[in-house]
């Protein structure tokens, strides 16, 4: 036979034909004395398909993206997929104040610190 | 009888060449991203659809705005420049850079003349779309046939 990946394909087609791959979102994780902020590129999606979990100590970024296009796909370099992405918490964030925006495919996520955590400049008296 | 095993072997490498290609195409949307890659295309990554009267382009474009793309039609070549700047924020240390600044510029030919007048774009969610009609020439017409 000519190349043996033909037999390695996976049979259990039930679950692989609604397959949608999911892609990691690139990001920049920035940080300064009051906030953690989180810039991902979703392009595509929507603000209805956006979802942001935190969990104990865990953000999930999940966001579904649809191209919905009736006409024929002559070149593609892209297509619908799902974003997926876990990133672990860092310690004292204020998760009451959590806040997202979501602006020309770009999500922009600020964590802030909770008081109790923010560096403090401590006064050094003359005695 | 070998002439059958022949053709069955043909037929499957056929297949296979073609499922190697469509995963490399997918490959290389998953590598490319804001590098701009050599293989396959390039930064924006592009679609490119027929919509019988005419043809829709639609560029990953996250973070850019009309006013930061450039998009000129030269016959049926279709440039898109423009610059991506850095979104860093100012007294940030930084912890992850994934998303590069990126400079580019990328042309592609249409599969046939469009009409200059008609061409729209847009952008949404960091997805530029771009409309362009055939000309009237180019575009599919029926031919009813007479009885003679």
């Amino acid at each position: 036979m000519a190349d043996g990946n033909l037999e390695k394909r996976p049979t259990d087609t039930a679950e692989h034909v609604k397959e949608r791959p999911a892609v990691v979102p690139r990001v920049d994780v920035y940080e300064n004395e009051k906030e953690y902020l989180l810039l991902a590129d979703v392009p595509g999606v929507s603000r209805d398909n956006l979802s942001i979990n935190l969990d104990q100590d865990e953000l999930l970024l999940e966001a579904h993206r649809t191209d919905g296009d009736e006409a024929t796909l002559m070149a593609a370099e892209f297509r619908s997929l799902d974003y997926r992405r876990k990133f672990a918490l860092p310690q004292g964030v204020d998760r009451a104040s959590v806040s997202a925006e979501l602006r020309n495919g770009i999500l922009r996520l600020s964590l802030p610190k909770a008081e109790a955590h923010r560096p403090r400049r401590i006064e050094i008296k003359a005695g | 009888m070998f002439g059958y095993i022949g053709d069955l072997d043909r037929t499957l490498a056929l297949m296979d060449s073609l499922r190697r290609q469509m995963d490399r195409t997918f490959d290389t949307y998953e590598r490319a991203g804001r590098n701009v890659s050599t293989e396959g295309g390039g930064y924006p990554p592009i679609n490119l659809y027929d919509t019988g009267s005419g043809f829709l382009i639609k560029a990953e474009v996250p973070g850019l705005t009309e006013k930061d793309i450039n998009l000129t039609l030269n016959q049926d070549v279709v440039t898109l420049s423009g610059e991506l700047g850095a979104d860093a924020p100012e007294g940030y240390s930084v912890h992850r850079r994934e998303r590069a600044p990126v400079r580019f510029s990328r042309s592609f030919s249409l599969p046939s003349q469009v009409d200059p007048k008609r061409v729209e774009a847009s952008i949404k969610d960091g997805i530029l779309t771009i409309q362009l009609e055939r000309t009237e020439e180019q575009k599919p017409r029926q031919i009813s046939v007479k009885a003679s």
